[in-house]
This record gives structure tokens, C-alpha cells and sequence, in this order.
């Protein structure tokens, strides 16, 4: 026994659904204002097929929702019947051709037009029980070709004999026939709802800290991953919603860098950020739910070295990021700019930037010959030095540890930029080999002079002792 | 007087097999000479080159990989610029490498002049150089301590072609003050892997029986024109190996960065 529900227009097709899915698991979404559903079994519960439409039209009526409920022994004649007739209708088994043959025939306009017809000339097989008719051939409606033959009612379609409507129709105009006897094409395909991707537990006494908790989440995780796994689904997003004692909700989000659904990475890495945001009171409830995209695909190389998998990367990030602090781990990156010393850094994920045109290997200077080009150990913040200058140019670097006399000195190689910023830079740099052999890059900031002083902008053309300052920026190495 | 027995020589090679097989089974193996890997390095897989010539052959090959190895030497020597050039032939390879840099001294455009794939490098900076040496002792030991931690976590992760940890601005003092069994503990977790474990240090620490001990020494070279110009660094590189399995030096020349 199948049932259909055919609402009003403008009404909110999850409603609908919502109220289909209260009386049956197996239902069948035709049209954002039409569902087929499975109502076998529902005789024991609410008594016989009339009683089982009034519920669904309370039920419905309860959710603001106005349907036309029709009830038969195929989903073809509910359906045919929902849209003939307003309000209840109920079919007895068996009877559906005989009660149909009086039904027009432009009842099959409404329930799909000209699909099978279509359908026919393409040399497909119907898929879906929903036939939406092309709009843009409204002139092959099989309903036009079936009036010029004379017939005006389903019943006069149906006692055509079949092999003669195969002949002029082809096979598309006997599934309409069929459609006008008031048979099922196919079984009914069920819908399967949204699914959530989410665990809950309640907490008997609310527990502190991170060791208790990652029991929780292992718990949790578990279920939730062979979900994940059963649908082929990896976790894009995973949030953590905590229940706190003082009726907060601290919650968490990790964005994942490629879908993962290993239920030890994600307690892992859910742990990682919890340490590093710690709730601030006890919990008694907890919530983990991902929002799932579909799986990876991986195909591996032969000729290539493996990399470690993104659960891996993932979790050793994490485990990094905890240790060394946020934005202390990841893969440097040039920046478009002059500033000595001018980097970003970017996340680790090495699969990315395979094949990019601005990866390093196509920076090499001269990639043949393997002349190793002389590296600096760079001060990230460059250390204030006093130096001693003669001439223009530095004698004598003192800094505390270390320093001694310049026996060379190369500069000054003048930079600037970034003036029209407060963010700016001035400088000299020289390059100085000290007498205990360690070459240095010192810089002396220059000084800009001020508009009363002279011109905008302009600076004093030579360092001299105690003007600006002179840092060490790194060590040649 | 003793005379020589026949039997006697052989309870003792008897009693020496049966005390190798037991350290063997305890893992305990790594002082015996018979655990070293074979004088030459035939399979070029095991190692990773340089991709310098001159460093390459004495080095038969490249830094062995499974082990844990050495670059020391003083500032100005040339073990970061060795470094650039081991961490740009592993990227080049297709691996991936990670960088260690406990007192965040890695210069981007050094590291990208020298052909680093940087997508390729994972990049751990510690504290900034200018704290570390301005500060006291005991922050200094937070800042290996973390390092160190960090290199495990790295190890144990797996995966990478080289593994490196810049320790070459940390005073040999304190590098001294860490238990040697720091060091063994590292070569037991890269031991087997396809990982090569770098240390750069001021001077040799870890003495790895398998890895390599490299030393470093360099001299900046100048040109005296017109304009004086910091050109480059000669590197003079001396293979220090336990046991004297691999031993040599080579001369490298490395020229000044003009992009600096």
C-alpha cells in the first residue's frame, strides 16, 4: 500500500518531508510539493488506509502544512489520484485501473509530460519516477498525439491494445500506458535523509582537564569514523562542542587539510587544540560532529618517494604547533618585496606546491653546476652593535660575545624602502671579516632628516658614530 | 710461559660469538665493528648526495641515510651553506626535508638561492637569534630542550629524506651539558629508516658510529679592486668518521649571493 502527499504550492519541502518520514522510513521525493511513501504496516498502528490518511493529514495540518493525501495499491495511482482530487482519497487494492478509467488524460501532463516519449528517442531507460517534461518541446505531449486519436480519459488509453500503441508510440507509449493502467515502472527508491555526523555523550559528574577527556573523545571518535568510513566520507571541518559546568559552550573548530576520517588522528588533533585552548571550567557534556566531503582517492608512485599521509602531516603539525608555539612551523615563503630579511610562512603541505611554477627549483640560479652560492645566518631581530667608524667605514665591531677588529670592510650597499609607511627601512650594509675570521653583515640605520632641516626625505650621505645605530644582521656561513 | 692451544682459541672465539649474538639480541650491538655498515657505499639510494661533486666522493656518496650525522665547524665555516645545498639536493629528489632552526636563523632568499624546493622544507623556528644570545643559560636550555623535542617528534613522524637541527648558534657548553644518550636515543629512532639525521653543530658531539662527522673551515674570499667586494667563501671539508671508515677532505668554493 503506497500513499501519496501532494501540498500547496509555496510550502516548505522539508516540512513535508519531515512529516512523510513520521510514518514512514520509505519514502520517495517526486517534486519539491509531491512525496510517494510506503505505508505497509501502518494498518496495525492506525487501523485501515482512510484512518491512516486522516493522520497524515492532521499530522501535516499540525505542521502548517495543507496536503491532498491519496492512498492505493501503486505509487502510480496515488499519485495520479493526489493530483485528480483535493482532500482524502483512498483506492482499494486491485481496483486502481477500473477506478482510473474515468480520470482525464491530461492527468498525465501533470504527472510527467512527455518523458518516456523522450525518453524513447534517446534510447535510455526511465531512472526516476519523477518524469518532468522538456519545456521546450511542449508539442510531443503524448496527450495531444492520444486527443487527435479521440480519446479523452485514461480508461479509453488503457484498452488500447499494446502492441499497436508499441507500434505508433514506440516503447515510451507503452510506459504511458502503463502510467494511465495505474502501474509502477519501477520499485519504490527511497530517500535517505541528511545525515549527521555527530556524537553526544552526557557526562555522569563533569570531568577536568585533558586526560579524562581524551578517553571521551576516543569514545566518541570511534563510532563516529566507521560512520564516516561506511559512507565514504572523510571529515572536512571537525568542531567540538564542550558543555561546561557554568552552563557555557566552548567550542572548538579544526579546519583539516585533506578529508581524514582515522579516529586516533582526530582525537589526536583535537587534543592538540584543546591544550592550547583549554575550556575554563568542568564539562558535562560533550559533542563532536564533522562535516563530512567525500573521501580521497590516492593513487601512489612507483617512481616516487611516499609521502607521509595528511593524517600524518596533520596530527605532526599540530603536535608542532603545541610545542613551538602558532606560526612557528611550516614551509618558508619569498615575499614580492626588498626588505632585507622579508619572509611568510605558509602551511606545511608539501603535495601542494608539487609542479608550481614558483617553487624554489625554478629559482636556481644555475642548476647545471651545483656552485653552492654562500649562505647567512640571519638575526631575526638584528642585535645593536657598537662600532667604531674611521674614514666612512667601520674599524671595529663590539658587540657583548662578540666582535674584534674589521680587517675587511665591503660597503656601503645603500637600501630603502617602504618611506611612504611608518614600517620603513634606511640602511648601509657592509659585509666585515673580524679578526677571529667570522665574516658579519652589519647595517647602519640611517637617519631621515626632517623637512625643517632640509629637504624631505634627504638623508646624510655618510654614517658616522652615534648617528642612527649599527645592528649585526647576520653571519656569513 | 704460555703455549698455544689450539683448543683454547677456539673456546674464545666461541665465547666471543655467543657474547656478540647476545648483545645482538639486546640491541646493544652498535660498538661491535661487524654492526658498521660496509666501507663502500655502492647503493646510491642509502645515501643523500650533495650534489657537489668534490664533497660527494669523499664522502662516498652523500650522508648516509639511517644515521645520524654531523656538520660542525665555527662561524663563517661553511655548514650552513652545506646545509642549503644537502636540503636543495633532497628537495630536488622529490623528498621532503625539515629544518629544525632551534635559534630561527635561516635566511629565506640564502635558502631559496641555493635551489631549495621550498614547498618541500618544513620549516620549525625556535627562539630568535638575538634572544638566544643575549640570554641566560637556563633559557637557553628551554630552547635546545624544545628543539630537541621538536627533532623527535619530526623522527618519529617519519617520512622525511632529511632531518636537520641547527644547533650551531648554541654555545658548545651548553651542547655539552645534554646527556649523551640524547644522541644515542636519536640514532636508535632513525636507525632503519629512510631518514638521514643532520646535527649542525660548533663542534663534533654526537660521534654517531655510523653517520659521518663532517668538519668544517672556511675563509671569506674578497675582491680587492677598485671596489672591495665580498665574493665567497672557501670551505675546507674533513670527514671525521669513527674507526677511520671514511676519512678525506675536499675544497669547496662557494660564491657570494648577489640577490642578498
Amino acid at each position: 500500500m503506497f500513499g501519496a502527499l501532494y501540498a500547496a504550492e509555496g510550502t516548505d519541502h522539508r516540512v513535508l518531508e519531515t512529516v512523510a518520514r513520521e510514518f514512514s522510513p520509505r519514502i520517495e521525493v517526486c517534486s519539491p510539493r509531491e512525496i510517494t511513501l510506503d505505508l505497509s504496516g501502518l494498518e496495525r498502528l492506525f487501523g485501515e488506509a482512510r484512518a491512516i490518511a486522516h493522520e497524515l493529514r492532521r499530522t501535516a495540518a499540525d505542521r502548517g502544512v495543507q496536503v491532498r493525501v491519496a492512498i492505493a495499491g501503486t505509487r502510480t495511482a496515488a499519485r495520479l489520484f493526489v493530483h485528480h482530487r483535493a482532500g482524502i482519497t483512498v483506492i482499494d487494492r486491485g481496483s486502481e485501473a477500473e477506478m482510473l478509467a474515468s480520470l482525464p488524460l491530461g492527468l498525465l501532463d501533470a504527472f510527467g509530460g512527455s518523458a518516456p516519449m523522450a525518453r524513447a528517442r534517446r534510447g535510455t531507460r526511465p531512472t526516476t519516477p519523477n518524469f518532468q517534461p522538456p519545456t521546450s518541446q511542449p508539442e510531443s505531449t503524448p496527450t495531444e498525439t492520444l486527443r487527435r486519436w479521440g480519446l479523452r480519459t485514461l480508461g479509453e488509453f488503457a484498452a488500447l491494445p499494446s502492441d499497436d500503441v508499441a507500434a505508433r508510440l514506440g516503447v515510451a507509449g507503452v510506459e504511458w500506458q502503463r502510467v494511465a493502467r495505474g502501474e509502477d515502472q519501477h520499485p519504490l527508491v527511497p530517500a535517505l535523509p541528511d545525515e549527521r555526523f555527530e556524537q553526544t555523550l552526557e557526562l555522569e559528574w563533569p570531568i577536568e582537564g585533558l586526560e579524562p577527556l581524551s578517553f571521551v573523545l576516543g569514545r566518541l571518535m570511534e563510532p563516529l569514523s566507521v560512520h564516516l568510513e561506511r559512507r565514504d566520507r572523510g571529515a572536512a571541518v571537525l568542531h567540538i562542542r564542550l558543555y561546561l559546568i557554568t552552563r557555557t559552550v566552548h567550542e572548538r573548530s579544526l579546519q583539516l587539510p585533506a578529508p581524514m576520517r582515522d579516529a586516533r588522528a582526530l582525537r589526536t588533533l583535537a587534543l592538540l587544540d584543546l591544550e592550547s585552548h583549554p575550556p575554563d571550567a568542568a564539562i558535562d557534556r560533550v559533542t563532536v560532529a564533522v562535516e563530512p566531503t567525500p573521501g580521497r582517492v590516492v593513487q601512489f608512485s612507483l617512481l616516487t618517494r611516499p609521502l607521509p599521509s595528511p593524517e600524518q602531516l596533520s596530527t605532526l603539525n599540530a603536535r608542532l604547533a603545541a610545542l613551538m608555539g602558532e606560526g612557528r612551523c611550516g614551509s618558508p615563503e619569498p615575499v614580492d618585496s626588498w626588505r632585507p630579511g622579508a619572509f611568510a610562512m605558509k602551511p606545511f603541505n608539501p603535495g601542494s606546491g608539487i609542479g608550481d611554477q614558483g617553487s624554489g627549483t625554478d629559482r636556481i640560479p644555475n642548476p647545471g653546476s651545483r656552485i653552492p652560492t654562500t649562505a647567512l645566518r640571519r638575526f631575526r631581530t638584528p642585535i645593536s652593535a657598537r662600532v667604531r667608524v674611521e674614514d666612512g667605514r667601520p674599524v671595529r665591531v663590539e658587540q657583548r660575545g662578540l666582535g674584534g677588529r674589521v680587517e675587511v670592510a665591503a660597503g656601503p650597499w645603500r637600501t630603502s624602502g617602504a618611506w611612504w609607511v611608518a614600517d620603513e627601512w634606511n640602511r648601509d650594509e657592509w659585509d666585515v671579516a673580524l679578526g677571529d675570521g667570522v665574516t658579519y653583515r652589519v647595517f647602519h640605520e640611517r637617519l631621515r632628516t626632517h623637512a625643517s632641516e632640509g629637504e624631505a626625505g634627504r638623508v646624510s650621505p655618510r654614517p658616522r658614530s652615534g648617528e642612527g645605530g649599527w645592528f649585526i644582521e647576520g653571519i656569513v656561513d | 710461559m704460555f703455549a698455544y692451544s689450539p683448543l683454547g682459541e677456539h673456546m674464545a672465539n666461541s665465547a666471543l660469538a655467543v657474547l656478540e649474538t647476545a648483545l645482538r639480541e639486546r640491541k646493544l650491538d652498535r660498538t661491535l665493528t661487524t654492526s658498521l655498515p660496509p666501507l663502500e657505499r655502492s647503493d646510491p639510494a642509502a645515501v643523500i648526495p650533495f650534489e657537489i661533486a668534490a664533497v660527494d666522493a669523499v664522502l662516498r656518496g652523500g650522508l648516509p641515510r639511517g644515521q645520524v650525522s654531523e656538520l660542525a665547524g665555527p662561524h663563517s665555516s661553511g655548514r650552513t651553506t652545506m646545509l642549503l645545498q644537502l636540503l636543495a639536493a633532497a628537495t630536488r629528489g622529490g623528498e621532503i626535508a625539515a629544518l629544525i632552526d632551534t635559534c630561527d636563523g635561516l635566511d629565506v632568499a640564502s635558502a631559496a638561492a641555493a635551489g631549495i624546493d621550498l614547498n618541500r622544507l618544513l620549516w620549525i623556528r625556535g627562539a630568535s637569534s638575538g634572544r638566544v644570545l643575549s640570554a641566560l643559560s637556563e633559557s637557553k636550555d628551554r630552547i635546545v630542550d624544545r628543539a630537541l623535542k621538536a627533532l623527535n617528534l619530526v623522527l618519529q613522524a617519519g617520512g622525511f629524506g632529511v632531518v636537520a637541527i641547527d644547533l650551531a648558534d648554541v654555545s658548545p657548553r651548553v651542547l655539552r651539558s645534554l646527556p649523551f644518550t640524547t644522541w644515542l636515543r636519536l640514532q636508535r629512532i632513525v636507525e632503519g629508516s629512510d631518514m638521514a639525521c643532520l646535527l649542525i653543530v660548533p663542534e663534533p658531539l654526537a660521534r654517531s658510529a655510523g653517520g659521518l662527522t663532517v668538519m668544517c673551515t672556511g675563509r671569506t674570499t674578497w675582491n680587492d679592486g677598485r671596489v672591495c667586494r665580498f665574493t665567497g667563501l672557501d670551505t675546507g671539508i674533513r670527514v671525521i668518521s669513527p674507526r677511520r671508515r671514511v676519512d678525506g677532505s675536499a675544497a669547496v668554493r662557494a660564491l657570494a649571493n648577489d640577490s642578498d
